[in-house]
């Protein structure tokens, strides 16, 4: 029991005294060990319905169910992987790993081989004693997606968890995560605002409007997806299949109406392919 | 091109610097550009030191002097880290407890620690009690406030992380909050030392039947400058190696940022 339910949620924020709705009415689930992608502009609240199933927010009105229960805080059953990453830079790779772990009260010797087999699942091997900083950005990030799998938590929430990479590193870790999903099947909830990667990762893709975020559209391709085998096939020969151009540029056209911005024409030739430059954040360190 | 290509060693330019000083020093007294009733040279130094070690001055030998200073500044410093640290991390993780001391603390934190040696002599006499009180109120106040400003700098990011991840209040607080503070508190802690040594020769200035306080204020009576040098020094050398070992306890402590 693993499902994650959004049930008629709406969310205002307090801004300078006035109320903002940042979610309207939003109805979504998502099934046992689907995986579900939400895309939209920035400010649609997709990150916030996110925090919401991960109990670090929570909704005005409705309710957020995980597993069937209503969600009250944070738990290690619904395990975030952050868009910047998140490490605690005082622990080694291999503590960063057991922290979960740790917190849930496995014992050292328990927790090694997991950490171990994890450290090999990753590409990490050799790097276990390093500090997050002494590493680059994809290496922190797999180390963030150790983390959290260590725990196998029933849930996976997904912050954008690529945004951060530069586009090569952020292919790599896409198929990693592919990979990952077929070893160990989750219901996984993803945030991104690059529609290729939701499109090539996700059973289903939720296209939301923003002022307030609400569902537009969802879209299900988990049949195209098996029946054409895109979990075995690298990300650049997807990404050539004419179905998966079809998707994508469909779910273009939903988010650039939904904007209000091309009017008329419609198709969009070029759409701004991973146009997020490579930022390399540096978790703040108190000196 | 913009390339350091000299390989000089980094200990000599702090050699060099501290070498010529004594230098500078040995020259003017030597050849008594300064005289000796201002500034004394390297033998009457010698002199004091002899008198400091063997008979001993103002009531003891150095090192009965010196093992008294150092146990009065461990004491308070070792008070204001155990108030001040956890009062910081209380205030800092807690907006209630945030509302509650830092008015108080706002108060009492202009008033300079020697400003309060009057008033601990009339609470503690002269004795110890009233020169552990003004240490630890100038150690307690940097100590509290870096550890304040330690925690707030914790990334909200990472005990959010640290949450969805299983850990209770006593993990975020252990595995997070403290680690991440720890180069503040370490800052704290530095500044807190300083200001042990500070009020503790204030302290003994005042009032006091041993330690290196009082051979400066016995040596300033006697108008001996040798000895007040002496004691001077002796004062910079304890404060300087302390500060060292703190330094090497904060390397041992923070080993993420060795690498």
């Amino acid at each position: 029991m693993s499902s994650i339910r959004f049930e008629r949620i709406s969310r205002t924020f307090r801004v300078g005294g006035q109320l903002v709705p940042a979610l309207a009415d939003i109805d979504l689930h998502v099934d046992e060990r689907e995986f579900v992608a939400i895309v939209g502009p920035s400010g649609c609240g997709k990150t916030t319905l996110l925090r919401m199933a991960a109990g670090l927010d929570h909704p005005t009105s409705g309710r957020v169910l995980v597993g069937g229960r209503p969600v009250t805080g944070p738990g290690p059953d619904r395990a975030v992987v952050f868009q910047q990453f998140a490490l605690f830079p005082w622990k080694t790779i291999r503590d960063n790993i057991g922290f979960g772990l740790k917190c849930t009260g496995v014992s050292r010797a328990q927790r090694e081989p997991i950490v171990e087999r994890y450290l090999k699942v990753m590409g990490l091997d050799g790097h276990g004693d390093a500090y997050p900083h002494q590493l680059s950005g994809g290496m922190q990030q797999r180390v963030a997606l150790a983390r959290s799998y260590a725990l196998e938590p029933e849930v996976l929430l997904m912050d954008e968890p690529f945004g951060a990479l530069d586009a090569q590193t952020r292919i790599d870790m896409q198929e990693e995560l592919i990979r990952l999903s077929r070893v160990h099947p989750r219901t996984v909830l993803f945030i991104t605002h690059s529609v290729d990667e939701a499109v090539y990762l996700a059973d289903r893709v939720v296209a939301m409007d923003r002022r307030p975020g609400r569902v537009r559209e969802i879209m299900d391709i988990a049949q195209i997806r098996r029946s054409e085998k895109w979990g075995e096939l690298p990300v650049e020969e997807v990404m050539d299949l004419e179905s998966f151009n079809h998707l994508r540029t469909r779910i273009w056209r939903l988010l650039r109406r939904g904007d209000g911005e091309a009017s008329g024409h419609g198709v969009v030739d070029n759409p701004p392919l991973r146009t997020q430059p490579a930022q390399k954040t540096k978790l703040r360190r108190a000196q | 091109m913009l390339r350091q290509e000299t390989r000089v060693p980094v200990w000599l330019p702090g050699t060099l610097s501290v070498a010529s000083c004594i230098g500078l020093w040995v020259v003017a007294t030597t050849f008594e550009f300064v005289g000796p009733a201002r500034l004394p040279g390297p033998k009457d130094l010698w002199e004091s030191f002899e008198q400091l070690m063997d008979p001993g001055y103002a009531g003891g030998t150095l090192p009965q002097q010196v093992w008294f200073s150092v146990r009065l500044v461990l004491a308070g410093f070792a008070v204001a880290i155990v108030t001040g640290v956890p009062l910081g991390i209380l205030m800092g993780m807690s907006r209630r407890a945030e509302a509650l001391i830092n008015p108080a603390f706002l108060v009492i934190r202009p008033i300079p620690p020697l400003a309060w040696i009057p008033l601990a002599i009339l609470w503690f006499g002269l004795g110890n009690g009233a020169k552990i009180f003004v240490i630890w109120f100038g150690a307690f106040v940097p100590a509290l406030i870096n550890t304040y400003t330690g925690v707030r700098s914790v990334d909200p990011g990472l005990i959010a992380a640290a949450r969805v991840h299983g850990a209770r209040p006593w993990h975020v607080l252990f595995e997070v909050v403290v680690p991440g503070a720890l180069p503040l508190i370490f800052t704290g802690l530095r500044l807190a030392l300083q200001a042990s040594w500070t009020a503790l020769v204030a302290a003994e200035l005042v009032g006091a039947f041993y330690g290196l306080g009082r051979v400066l204020m016995t040596a300033a009576r006697d108008i001996y400058p040798g000895m007040i040098a002496a004691a001077m020094i002796c004062v910079a050398l304890l404060g300087a190696s302390m500060t060292y070992l703190l330094g090497l306890a904060e390397a041992k402590a923070t080993p993420w940022r060795n690498r």
